[in-house]
């Protein structure tokens, strides 16, 4: 077809037309900004929809296709749905036994609201979540970076209520749009410039500058004792105007250069490799960049249909969703593992490209800086017990890898809730002991520097980590 | 650590509930009450006797002379420490110092390091505490003999520390005082934007939330924080309220629905799909009485129904004329406590008013029943995830009867509601449509004949405009002949907008910056509206809008003015009785200089009063009294109308007592509840019928009236099981008596739960243990009784008389061996003793409310000038409004 032969011109001139790596404003930019050139500490997650293969014991499938490891933890022996992750083994952790206390007995397609946030969405009714742990961190950058966060899903937009398509939300708790176009993501992190934005940041600037004007003009009219409470209100307009001149100055700052070799800019999910290799590839350029340091890829939506759904395309399955229904078809859990297996390899992929990358600002490698997670709300068939979770990286700031920790009681084999597939398993009682997730979002928070000891209604830390 | 504080507290409550039924043994000597078995009515008459204040008033009037006026002349008084050294201090050292001094200091007190100097020392708050434990005779305690004080020793004590206090706040003042000036509150400041704008607003969860002070109040200036993040939330909020009030362009045209319910039965292909018996019925069925009180689709005439479970709707294209025309025969019948939902698909705008027009009737007129209506809203955004809520502000009535339906409109903002965010989809999933349901709100079940209500018709219209342009619009773009010269029309525009927003005229030369900023934005803005828009936004973000002002008009030389300017009273005034901005009229009077003159203050508060907007004063200052907010902090009241019921209930007492001029007191006691329906049953008081709050009278064997029995105020002080004495008591003291208890001592032993001796004991084996322990006693005792006096009142506050088969013992006794029997003594023992300390916290309480600063030392004479005027006219709540608003307090800094 010549559409096709159009398609790929346009694949060319896109790959083309990168320049080499050189990151002159980089340079620049620290050099002028000594309090910025400390290493930067990254966040990033990927959530994946629909759980993990958790077949029971007793099953053929579970030597090779129950997602947990086995073993200890130094001595965990990988099945063949995280293999792909053995040449990373000492960089990577394996948790077991967390999950946010109050999605225990939520139907499992409503919880990717509250991955990273915690919050009790429950299951109907009024919805109301709160912040996620990534915009805490986001907020503690502040204006450091280009942009706050990079906020990515396969489906983009926010979705619903309970049916979110979107990881981030923000600190009233109302979803932040995601992206999901190769090229809209590029271009605003690279490529244009937002006219705009800078009308309304100088509509904004003059508009303080009235009020600093007129808060003056009062405080001469005032006790001292009142003047005092208004400095309050003067000093909240001048923090405001920093924020707006730290917005001005990256509207006036050049954009960096970036290597787009490994960019495929109109890919769609049903190409799922070349989506999955480009949009990792674009965080990882703005991570290289310092365009952003927190970052959130929704792989989907919970439940089934949608572009999502077509990533299964890449290892020959039908819709992703239907996989998990059909575990107990023939080669159902080898299915649904590959699956996974699939997934996880592309991570792996964006984690080799950290490694192998040298850190620009310091040394070491961009791994070590950056804190990698990839997970699911629900382990088993609709069941947002024992969230399957892996982290890299992060060795910098505190986290010692090549383990698998496991926490909670009563399920070290994760044998709860194994082997289900139906509507039983969720509605069912809780028998084991879980730890809330946000105790390890906490313990994340602080060693990315940020001051706090409790999320999502979870005070502490988790103890070895 | 709380919550073993917590239970620190409960166990040393037991012991001292232990304590107080010993103390009720009918063989300690206490002097009968002789007028024990008269009513509370009567307790009311002779406790007005016992006041002080009236009593007194030539003390009133001592004070008023010597201290008075708090004016700029005045002298500064010196503290009276002869008076101290000769007659005082012996007799603190006789009968305080044993407990208060060197070798025990019960209380944390140390009589001996008080400083005597009241006007210059720093132990007022101190001294302010001794005065109500000696003036209250429950210091010293009775059962000590060598610690007693004879009347005129008592009085001596009281006398001189009263002196002493009202010579402080001269001193004092600009030193400590807190200060009126103040951000708005979050309440205020939607409900300024509201009065402002003529808009509907919704700000909940956008802006931080307030904390309250000690008192209580969330207007207190001390507390009144201001961040940037919280600055630019007032920015956004205020953008977007002028974009619902600011109309560009033309009149969009509005999705119409119109469902009438004859159009139903006769394509009733949809509701037939689904339901399972989608037969029609008709009059000679079996259970046809049943059936037609169903959820149905109803011919009135032919008697033909038709199950309906539920229904869809298209809009429609023609923009035909409004109303419904005549009704047809054709009604959807609404069953008690059941919803009709309605699919619209995925039509409705993005933004603007939806209204929803429903034409219903009652199917009977027993006035036993009632019924009211509710929408719901709601998506299923996969087939394992929806949400819905509840849209409607409040439920409204159907009262009209059958053959004359009425209707009734729901104004519902549309950018305030959840909508489906799948609705622009071009794919079919997720669902991208939405649903509105209608639930008839109805105590009609189980009746022969319950009440449902009968829909004829439902018209849905967004965006929803009366007028094009809104008012909201042309209130702002003033009509005017200057219109085409945007330089002349831009300052009429501003400098109308800025006198309501500011509350106050403003100078031509303060309108040039914003001229300037105007012309700059017109230059980048597509029209002058726009442009103004963005400007008006600035305004709105200016602390002349955020903060209420007190300015320092003559801020030369130190002596700043001592009062406000009458176009701050205007505000102040606004403020307390609205919680918002004032309108044109107090604005008017107070630029003509009238507001000053008395008549025209009073005649401003009574024309207030009678505003609807007054509703928010008992709205705003009840709950913050009260400290309703602790409902919130419960989780035993499953029964979500229930607990609205109880957040109401004292908040329409007040409206009631207000609206009447009712005396202060009936907060105590009163022989009449206000009270709905629900609480009715709750409180097992019967023959009210509806949701609507009504006074009601009732007998003593009751057990309500007043406030102190609201089922909120014993439910939020429980534990969530049972009663909590100790909440109970801690609140009284706080919340009506105004004699808050100190802080639980640092030094107080936890209990040691991983003791194995402790362990081993029983629960009451600890307590006892516990009350072994002397620095825990001295407060409790001060608590405990008045909580214990609430034991008939469960954790619900229903009233009961055996706890797990044994009798309740309600009885306890005050640190001054006062019995407290039950409520009724409670009550009693209050109106009998307690009156002038019940007025003076309430006068306390509103004058700290009014200025929105708690009320300090330096405040006492004012608050006790305008205690004494509130008890001669007899304590009226209305009166007492009257007497703040026109009190030199009122107008002070």
């Amino acid at each position: 077809m010549s559409d096709k032969n159009a398609l790929w011109k346009r694949r060319e001139f896109l790959q083309g037309a990168g320049i080499a790596l050189s990151l002159p404003w980089l340079e620049t930019y620290a050099k002028e900004h000594p309090e910025q050139s400390v290493t930067p500490r990254r966040f990033v997650s990927i959530y994946h929809p629909d759980g993990v293969g958790l077949p029971l014991k007793t099953d053929p499938a579970w030597k090779d296709w129950s997602w947990f490891p086995r073993g200890g933890e130094r001595d965990f022996e990988l099945t063949k749905v995280l293999d792909v992750l053995e040449p990373l083994r000492s960089e990577i952790s394996i948790y077991s036994g967390l999950s946010h206390p109050a999605a225990r007995n939520v139907h499992g397609h409503s919880n990717a609201d509250q991955y990273l946030t915690g919050a009790a969405i429950g299951g109907n009714g009024p919805y109301k979540n709160s912040v996620s742990v990534d915009q805490v961190y986001a907020m503690h950058i502040g204006e450091a970076t280009r942009h706050a966060s990079l906020v990515l899903s396969t489906n983009g937009g926010i979705g619903g209520p309970r049916g979110a398509q979107t990881q981030s939300f923000n600190s009233q708790g109302r979803p932040i749009p995601a992206m999901n176009k190769p090229k809209e993501v590029f271009d605003m992190l690279f490529v244009t410039s937002n006219k705009d934005a800078a009308a309304r940041l100088a509509r904004s600037k003059s508009a303080l500058d009235l009020l600093i004007a007129n808060t003056k003009a009062l405080n001469r009219e005032l006790s001292s004792h009142d003047q005092q409470t208004l400095q309050q209100y003067l000093d909240a307009v001048r923090d405001t105007e920093l924020k707006l001149t730290k917005a001005q100055k990256w509207i006036d700052t050049p954009f960096p250069t970036v290597d787009t070799k490994f960019l495929t800019l109109d890919a769609e999910p049903k190409e799922a490799r070349l989506y999955f290799q480009t949009m990792y590839e674009l965080i990882y350029l703005a991570f290289l960049s310092d365009t952003t340091r927190v970052a959130t890829f929704q792989l989907g939506r919970e439940n089934g249909e949608g572009p999502h759904d077509l990533l299964s395309l890449a290892v020959g399955l039908g819709p992703a969703h239907g996989l998990t229904h059909a575990v107990k078809q023939p080669d159902g859990w080898k299915n649904l593992g590959t699956y996974n297996r699939y997934q996880v390899e592309e991570f792996s992929r964006f984690l080799h490209r950290l490694k192998d990358t040298s850190e620009p600002s310091a040394d070491g490698n961009m791994l070590d800086n950056t804190f990698a997670m990839h997970g699911s709300a629900s382990s088993s068939f609709h069941l947002s017990r024992n969230y399957p979770i892996l982290s890299a990286g992060g060795k910098n700031f505190g986290f010692s890898n090549g383990r698998y920790l496991k926490f909670g009681r009563g399920n070290e084999d994760n044998q709860a809730g194994a082997g289900i597939d139906t509507d039983s398993g969720w509605q069912g009682k809780v028998e084991v002991e879980e730890l809330p997730l946000s105790q390890l979002f906490v313990t994340v928070l602080q060693r990315l520097g940020v001051e706090t000891d409790s999320f999502g209604g979870a005070t502490g830390t988790l103890t070895g980590v | 650590m709380q919550s073993a504080g917590l239970l620190l507290w409960m166990l040393v409550l037991f012991a001292a509930s232990l304590r107080s039924s010993e103390g009720s043994d009918p063989e300690t000597p206490s002097t009968p009450d002789p007028r024990k078995a008269d009513t509370l009515e009567s307790a009311r008459e002779s406790g007005r006797t016992n006041s002080r204040l009236l009593g007194q008033s030539d003390l009133a009037k001592n004070t008023t002379t010597n201290s008075a006026s708090v004016t700029p002349s005045s002298e500064i008084p010196e503290a009276n420490l002869a008076d101290f050294r000769q007659v005082i201090s012996p007799i603190l050292n006789q009968s305080c110092l044993p407990c208060h001094g060197p070798h025990r200091s019960e209380g944390r007190l140390r009589i001996d390091e008080l400083s005597p100097d009241l006007v210059n020392g720093s132990d007022s708050e101190r001294w302010r505490e001794v005065y109500n434990a000696v003036g209250n005779s429950e210091m010293p305690p009775e059962d000590d003999p060598a610690c007693q004080l004879n009347d005129k020793d008592r009085a001596s004590i009281v006398d001189w520390i009263s002196q002493e206090m009202s010579k402080a706040p001269i001193a004092i003042r600009d030193k400590t005082q807190p200060s009126s000036f103040r951000r708005m509150t979050n309440y205020e400041y939607r409900n300024a934007l509201e009065d402002l704008l003529s808009v509907s607003l919704s700000t909940a969860n956008r802006l931080p939330q307030e904390i309250a002070s000690e008192d209580g109040f969330k207007n207190s200036s001390a507390l009144l924080q201001m961040s940037a993040m919280q600055f630019e939330t007032h920015r956004d909020i205020g953008l977007d309220a002028l974009h619902r009030a600011i109309v560009f362009g033309n009149r969009p045209e509005p999705v119409r629905y119109r469902i009438s319910m004859l159009d139903q039965i006769e394509k009733p292909s949809a509701s037939k799909k689904k339901a399972k018996n989608s037969e029609f019925f008709d009059k000679d069925d079996n259970d046809y009485e049943k059936k037609r009180r169903g959820r149905v689709l109803l011919n009135l005439e032919t008697g033909q129904g038709l199950p309906f479970q539920e229904g869809s709707a298209s809009p429609i294209a023609d923009a035909i004329g409004e109303g419904f025309g005549v009704p047809s025969a054709v009604v959807l019948v609404v069953p008690a406590s059941n919803e009709v939902k309605w699919n619209l698909d995925r039509f409705l705008p993005d933004e603007g008013i939806m209204r929803v027009t429903i034409r219903a009737g009652r199917s009977n007129s027993n006035v036993e029943q009632h019924a009211a209506l509710r929408l719901i809203f709601s998506a299923h955004t996969s087939n394992d995830a929806n949400f819905s809520q509840v849209i409607s502000q409040r439920d409204i009535p159907i009262k009209a009867s059958a053959d004359k339906p009425e209707c009734i409109s729901f104004d519902i903002q549309l950018q305030d509601i959840q909508r489906n965010p799948f609705r622009k989809l071009s794919t079919t999933f997720p669902r991208r449509d939405e649903f509105l349901s209608i639930r008839n709100v109805s105590n009609a079940k189980g009746q022969e004949d319950p009440l449902c209500v009968w829909i004829n018709d439902i018209e849905i219209i967004a965006p929803y405009y009366e007028n094009w342009p809104p008012k909201s619009h042309t209130d702002i773009f003033i009509p005017s002949s200057s219109v085409s010269d945007q330089a002349i029309y831009g300052r009429e525009v501003l400098s109308k907008f800025l006198r309501r927003a500011w509350r106050r005229s403003v100078s031509p030369t303060e309108l040039e910056p914003f001229m300037d900023l105007l012309a700059k934005y017109r230059a980048e803005l597509p029209s002058f509206e726009a442009a103004m828009t963005e400007v008006l936004a600035a305004a709105l973000a200016s602390p002349e809008f955020l903060y209420i002002t007190q300015r320092n008009t003559s801020s030369e030389n130190d002596s700043a003015p001592q009062t406000i300017s009458p176009i701050e009273l205007a505000s102040r005034l606004s403020f307390f009785l609205w919680s918002s901005i004032p309108d044109e009229t107090l604005l008017d009077l107070a630029e003509q200089g009238n507001l000053s003159d008395p008549a025209v203050l009073a005649q401003q508060v009574d024309r207030m009063l009678a505003d609807p907007r007054s509703s928010r004063l008992a709205d705003t200052f009840v709950p913050q009294w009260l400290g309703i907010d602790g409902l919130d902090s419960v989780t035993h009241i499953t029964d979500g109308s229930l607990k609205e019921s109880m957040r109401d209930e004292p908040i329409a007492f007040f409206k009631e007592v207000l609206s009447s001029n009712s005396s202060c007191l009936d907060f105590i006691h009163s022989p009449y509840v206000v009270i709905n329906e629900t609480l009715a049953n709750h409180y097992r008081i019967a023959g009210v019928r509806g949701p609507e709050f009504r006074k009601v009278a009732v007998e003593t064997s009751v057990h309500r009236g007043g406030i102190l029995t609201n089922a909120a105020i014993l439910a939020m002080n429980s534990d969530g099981k049972d009663s909590h004495p100790l909440k109970r008591g801690v609140w009284m003291l706080k919340r009506i008596l105004q004699d808050p208890p100190p802080p639980p001592p640092p030094n107080v032993p936890e209990v040691d739960l991983t003791d194995p001796e402790i362990l081993k004991m029983s629960l009451k084996e600890r307590i006892v243990d516990h009350r072994n322990k002397p620095a825990c006693l001295s407060c409790h005792s001060k608590i405990d009784p008045w909580g214990i006096a609430f034991e008939n009142f469960d954790a619900m506050g229903k009233y009961r008389t055996e706890i797990q088969g044994l009798q309740v013992d309600a009885k306890s006794l005050l640190f001054n061996k006062q019995e407290l029997d039950g409520i009724e003594g409670l009550k009693r023992y209050l109106l009998l003793n307690r009156q002038d300390q019940l007025c003076r916290a309430m006068v306390d309480k509103l004058c700290g409310y009014a200025l929105g600063r708690p009320m300090s030392s330096a405040d006492r004479t004012q608050v006790d000038r305008i205690t004494v005027e509130f008890r001669k006219q007899d304590d009226r709540l209305g009166d007492l409004i009257q007497l703040i608003v026109s009190s030199n307090l009122f107008k002070s800094r």
